[in-house]
Formats: structure tokens, sequence, C-alpha cells
């Protein structure tokens, strides 16, 4: 027996001091890691961390009169003033006549302080159907244009009788908008939009982040090696101590939540691949045929919303339960009162993993091809993790003193999934809901997913700023109230 | 250790509500111990008695941590194990193999001490080829008998025992007891309550007497034993 006692102190002491020694080689990796991310994610965000669609875009009014029939001779201009930073296109709306047209048309854009043409470009009149919108694009987006007055001329060399029109709006006005039919000015503006891209701040000083951060990260490290040695044991290093103290333990309820989750079906752990394909088939069904979104790809995007829903409402559900569900064993043995939560939203997190198949095949399946942008996938997962996390512990600690918490729970993840963009688009909101969903972190995570799974692109930088955002407040809060109340949880078990 | 014992018992939010806001909450202060202050030697077997309510199980749970005291600090040096329900984690659906390491981890045992350890444990059991059947299936006396094994593994620095464990039949029953008082007299600390005067006055060095959450005694076992019987 005795050797068996000195091995399990010689244990202990080993680990605190590997901890001393490992904890620099953490360090470095830590480090060493944070730089090489900060140039993946350089390259993997690519465009998307530079521009945006520019939130200035002049949007196209609605058509509900014609303007001249454009002859050889005749002309429409439209002034205007735009604040977008790159414009990278124009298009304007055309009527016909319902006829067949020939000739040519000329589309010009002037910059009207400095008199410069800035586009010219030609049109087949014969091309031009009854309100056909033909979209121009710059060559290279031009840049410096904000709040100058500039012009759109439309010419043409057709002849009477077989001459196109573009289309105008008679009750629109905008300051600056000044439309003029073959040199008399008219009320009403040309049916015509502008397009282009913003510059995004942080993708301009992005070097520069990365620099602060870097030289942060790297001082509260020294801070932290700094107070070990001093004897003190600062947060992280607990935290470290307590992952490598009980990752075994952390495994063994995450393989038996897996285990007997699925013991006696016959399908098995299957089932954590077929549930969100038979949900997505149901979904699918249902909401092609009776609402017709006009949504490409709907099923990629209902899966998408689908899966991470689930994931959400599993994590929640089953966190919720996590500490009053092992009353027993926290009556009667002492293991911290975090690891359960924890634990709860680890297997799920696994079935999250194993349900991202199914909607690999499907995204497949549509036509959609795996882009580099599926390697930012992780930030997302990981940020609706612990999101997840800090809300199951938040639900977890009421649930031990008001029992009602799970039935409202029901409740409120049920409004919740409604008042998410899961099957139907985020247009069709009226704009008093729409404003909830600027607050409804579910949709910034699942917005995100669709970036890169369909668009294959990177977000804008805003979207990763929020995620980790929700994440973090998420955390923080339910850490805490899980911290102050935990206590006194064996007493209401 | 003080416990708020509220009128009935709170369960509902809006019980909880309109009962605050009628003023209608009234918790009985109730202290289950008060005033306890004792300091166990290492290597010494420390015996706890005292009658049904005495506070003598939550001693034993603020002890091991399971409960924080309200006021008032517990300090131990070295590792605490603390047995006092057996097969706590058990998992009706996993094997009993699966179960060992389970609850091995539970109680916290490291995964190489378990592997090493597993044959040991199988062998104690008695459970043969049954320790790939789901515990399901298993009898009451098999459950306790891998529980026991599992729990008894281990070399604590501080040991907490509820009642001396003696479970299954007769024969394990006397290799079960055998195995208790191998661990008690090993060295380590032990902290033991039981009911049973002969077994701590065989055992103990020093006993503590709880009567009411307070203590009513505490000195060598003999005394307060005799003292206790009268």
């Amino acid at each position: 027996m005795k050797p068996n006692i000195n091995w399990l102190i010689s244990k202990v002491e080993n680990n605190l001091a590997l901890n001393q020694r490992t904890l620099k080689i953490y360090s470095k990796i830590l480090v060493i890691g944070y730089l090489l991310m900060s140039v993946i994610f350089y390259f993997l965000a690519g465009e998307q961390l530079h521009f945006r669609e520019s939130r200035e875009n002049i949007n196209m009014q609605t058509a509900n009169s014609g303007t001249v029939e454009l002859t050889s001779g005749s002309l429409a201009e439209q002034t205007f003033i735009n604040n977008i930073q790159r414009i990278t296109s124009v298009s304007v709306a055309w009527g016909t006549y319902n006829r067949h047209n020939k000739g040519t048309v000329y589309i010009d854009v002037y910059e009207l302080n400095g008199n410069i043409q800035i586009m010219h470009q030609e049109l087949s009149a014969g091309e031009i159907t009854e309100g056909y919108i033909s979209t121009f694009t710059f060559e290279k987006p031009v840049e410096g244009l904000t709040g100058a007055p500039l012009l759109l001329k439309i010419t043409a060399d057709s002849m009477p009788g077989s001459a196109v029109s573009p289309l105008m709006n008679t009750a629109a006005s905008k300051d600056g908008f000044l439309l003029s039919l073959n040199g008399n000015s008219v009320p009403g503006m040309l049916c015509f939009s502008v397009k282009g891209e913003d510059y995004i701040w942080i993708g301009l000083h992005y070097w520069k982040f990365v620099v602060v951060g870097a030289f942060l990260l790297v001082f509260y490290i020294l801070v932290t090696l700094h107070s070990i040695k001093n004897g003190k044991k600062p947060l992280l290093f607990m935290a470290l101590v307590a992952i490598r103290k009980y990752r075994f333990l952390i495994r063994q309820l995450v393989a038996r939540d897996f285990k007997a989750k699925y013991k006696r079906s016959f399908f098995g752990i299957l089932w954590s691949f077929l549930n969100p394909l038979l949900t997505m088939l149901v979904q699918y069904l249902v909401f092609s045929n009776l609402f017709r979104f006009d949504i490409p790809y709907y099923s990629v995007y209902l899966l998408c919303g689908i899966v991470i829903f689930n994931y959400f409402s599993e994590a929640c559900g089953m966190t919720l339960n996590s500490i009053v569900g092992n009353a027993s064993l926290i009556t009667k043995v002492y293991v911290p009162k975090y690891i359960y939560p924890l634990t709860r939203v680890i297997s799920s997190f696994i079935n999250l993993l194993i349900a991202m198949v199914p909607l690999l095949i499907v995204t497949f399946a549509s036509g959609l091809y795996p882009t580099k942008a599926y390697l930012l996938l992780p930030f997302v997962l990981v940020c609706l993790a612990v999101f997840c996390l800090g809300l199951g512990m938040l639900l977890a600690s009421a649930m031990v003193f008001f029992r009602d918490m799970q039935f409202l729970w029901g409740v409120i993840s049920m409004v919740w999934m409604y008042l998410t963009p899961l099957f139907y688009p985020e247009s069709i909101l009226p704009s008093s809901v729409a404003i909830l969903l600027k607050g409804n972190p579910l949709y910034y995570f699942i917005k995100f997913v669709r970036a890169c799974v369909m668009d294959g692109i990177s977000p804008e930088p805003i979207m990763y700023v929020l995620c980790f955002f929700f994440a973090v407040i998420s955390i923080l809060l339910g850490a805490f109230v899980f911290k102050k109340t935990q206590d006194r949880f064996v007493l209401y078990l | 250790m003080q416990f708020r014992l509220s009128g009935d018992r709170i369960m509902s939010l809006k019980e909880f509500v309109t009962a605050k806001i009628g003023g209608k909450l009234t918790y009985d202060e109730f202290w289950a111990l008060k005033n306890i202050s004792f300091e166990v030697y290492k290597g010494e077997v420390f015996g706890i008695i005292g009658r049904n309510g005495s506070g003598k199980s939550t001693l034993l749970k603020v002890i091991s941590g399971i409960l924080k005291p309200t006021e008032g600090v517990v300090k131990c040096q070295g590792n605490v194990v603390p047995m006092l329900e057996l097969g706590s984690g058990f998992d009706m659906d996993l094997t009993g193999r699966e179960n060992i390491f389970l609850n091995g981890a539970i109680l916290g045992y490291s995964e190489e001490f378990l592997r090493s350890e597993y044959d040991r444990i199988l062998e104690f059991s008695e459970l043969g080829h049954f320790i790939d059947v789901p515990i399901r299936n298993y009898s009451s006396g098999m459950l306790m008998r891998l529980a026991f094994s599992i729990a008894t593994m281990v070399n604590p620095q501080i040991l907490i025992v509820d009642e001396i464990l003696a479970v299954g039949d007769e024969a394990f029953q006397k290799k079960s007891r055998d195995r208790m008082m191998q661990l008690m007299s090993g060295g380590t600390t032990v902290l033991f309550v039981s009911h049973n005067l002969s077994q701590i006055k065989e055992l103990c060095d020093r006993v503590l007497w709880l009567d009411g959450g307070g203590v009513r005694m505490l000195d060598l076992a003999d005394l307060v034993c005799d003292s206790y019987e009268i």
C-alpha cells in the first residue's frame, strides 16, 4: 500500500512542477499561434476585410412612368449626389413601349465639379426588353466622389418608333437630385441605382490591431508568469490547472452523455446525423411548397439555420437540467459544479459536429462547393458554444431555485426560434420586429455561418466582433451568477 | 452550518414573488451545526457519534466540501476521499467496465491509476465476465460489490467514512470489512461515523460526541463511549 501513496503524492507534485515549465511553452505557443492566426485570417478574410457593401447605395425607385422616347437628339439627365466610397456599378431600368427597338443607347456619367467623364457605356437597344434593368460596372471602382455632384446622362441614336425609354418615378425626390428631360427640368427621379463599397475601418488598420493585440498578449503573459513566480495564482493559471485536473472526468462524463443517449436505440449515433436531416426535409417540403420564399439555395439556407438553432436549444436545454439532473452526485461527491454544464455543452457540441455532415452533404448536392471561408467556421462555432455555456449556466442556476424555469424555457426557446430567420428571409419581417433581430445573438451566428457556407466569403469584420461580444457577455454573466449561487445549490436539490 | 428552512418549500417563481410581496416569506433559522471546532491529527482514526439528526452526516459533508459552511472554515491538508455513499454517478445503461471509469473519474482518480488498478478492482469485485454487461442487469448485491471495489481501491491521505461498509453476501461482507480495516489502519487519517460503539471503541483513537448540532464531548474513545452509553 505504501508505495501507492507515494506514487499519488509524487504525481500531484509532478503536475504542479510540470506547470511551471510547461507554462512557458504554452505561452510561446499562444503568442506564435496568435500571430499565425492573424496572418491566416488576413488571407482567409480577403476582400471582405477591407470593403463592405456600401450603406449609402442609391436604390432603384419603383417605376410609374416612362420618360422620353430616346430618339437621336433627345436626352435624359439625372444629377445626383452620393456618399459611396468606391462606386462599382450603375443600373438603369428601361421601358420599350412593348415593341422591338433598334439603335444604340449611350450611358455617360460625369463628375460636374471638374466636368470629367467617368463612364461611357453603350448598349444595343435591341437587347432591351420591357422592365429590363441594365447594370453597368466600372472597370475599376471609382473612388473620391463622395458628396460630389454627378450627372447620369442617357442618349441614343435610335429612330422615332423604334426607340426605348428609361423609366422614372414621378413622385420621388431627394436633395441634390434633379431630373431633366431634353433640357427641361421635371419633378421626379429616374429609375436608377448606384452601388458600391465602403472601406472598413478595421480592415484599414488591420495590422495595427494585430500589433497592439500582440503587445497586450505578451504583456498579459509576462504579468501572469511573474505573479505565478511570486506564488500567486492568477485566473488563467487556475483555469489551466483545473482543466488538467478534470480533463479525465470531463471526458468520462461526455462519453456517458453520448453512450447513455443512444444506448438503447437501433440507429444509435446515426440519430445525431438523421435528426437535422429529417427536420430539414419536413420544413423544406412545408416551406418551399407553402410559402415560396425567394431564396437561392433554400435547402442550404434552411439547414444552416436548423443545425445552429438545434445546437443552441439542445445545449441550453441540457445545461438547464445539468445541476438538477445530477443532484444525486452533487449531494454525495465534491466536484466543481461548473463541470456539469460544461460537459453538457461539450457533448452537444460533438452532436453539432456530426450534424454538420448532413449540412455539408446538402450543400454539395445543391451545387455549392467548399471555399476557404469554411476555415472560418470554427470561430463562430466556438463563439456559439461559449454563448450557450454562459446562457446555460444562468439557466441551470435559475432552475435550481425555480423549477418553473424548464417550462418557461420551453416557451422562450420556441419564441426565440420564430424570431430568428431560420426558414424565412429576414426581409419579410416588419420593421418593428426587425429591430429585435439586431439584439438577437443567434441571428448573427446563423448569418455568419450562412455567409461562409452559402456565399463562400468571410462576413464583414463587424460580424466577428459581434459574435465574440455576445459570447463574452453571455459567459461573464452566466459565470458570475453561477459562482454567486453555486454554494446554495446543494440546499435546494 | 446554518439552514434556512422556510415554512413551505418554495419551488416556483410565482409562489416566491407572491409570498415575498405578501410578506409571508419567513424563515425558521436552524443551525444544523454550531460552534464546532476541533482538530484531527495526521494518522489518527477519529470517530464521530451521536443520535439521529445530531449533525453527523452534515459535518462529514461540510468537511468533504459538498456543503459550504455558512460561517467558519474547514482546513484540510491532503486529498480527501469521502465514502458517504457507494456508487454515486453509476449509469445504469453503461457496462460495469464503463462504470468503473466513470465512477472512478467522479471520485477523482486519475486515468493512469484506474488503468493500472483496473484488474485489481475487477478481481476484488468478483464480477468476472459480468463486467461487460450493462449494470441495470446486476443484482443489488453485485452493484454494491462493484461500487465498493471502486471506492476502496484508493489510498487517500484523509478518508471519510459514514458507517463501515460491509456489503454483499457473507463471504464478501467479511472481505469488505477486512478491506475497510486495512484502509483505516494503513496510516491514513480517518473520520469515521458509526452507531456501532464496539467498533468505535476498537478502531478510534478519539471520539467526538455530537448532540443537537453542538459538541457534547470530545475525548479518548473509551471515555466518550462510556458516557454515551449511560
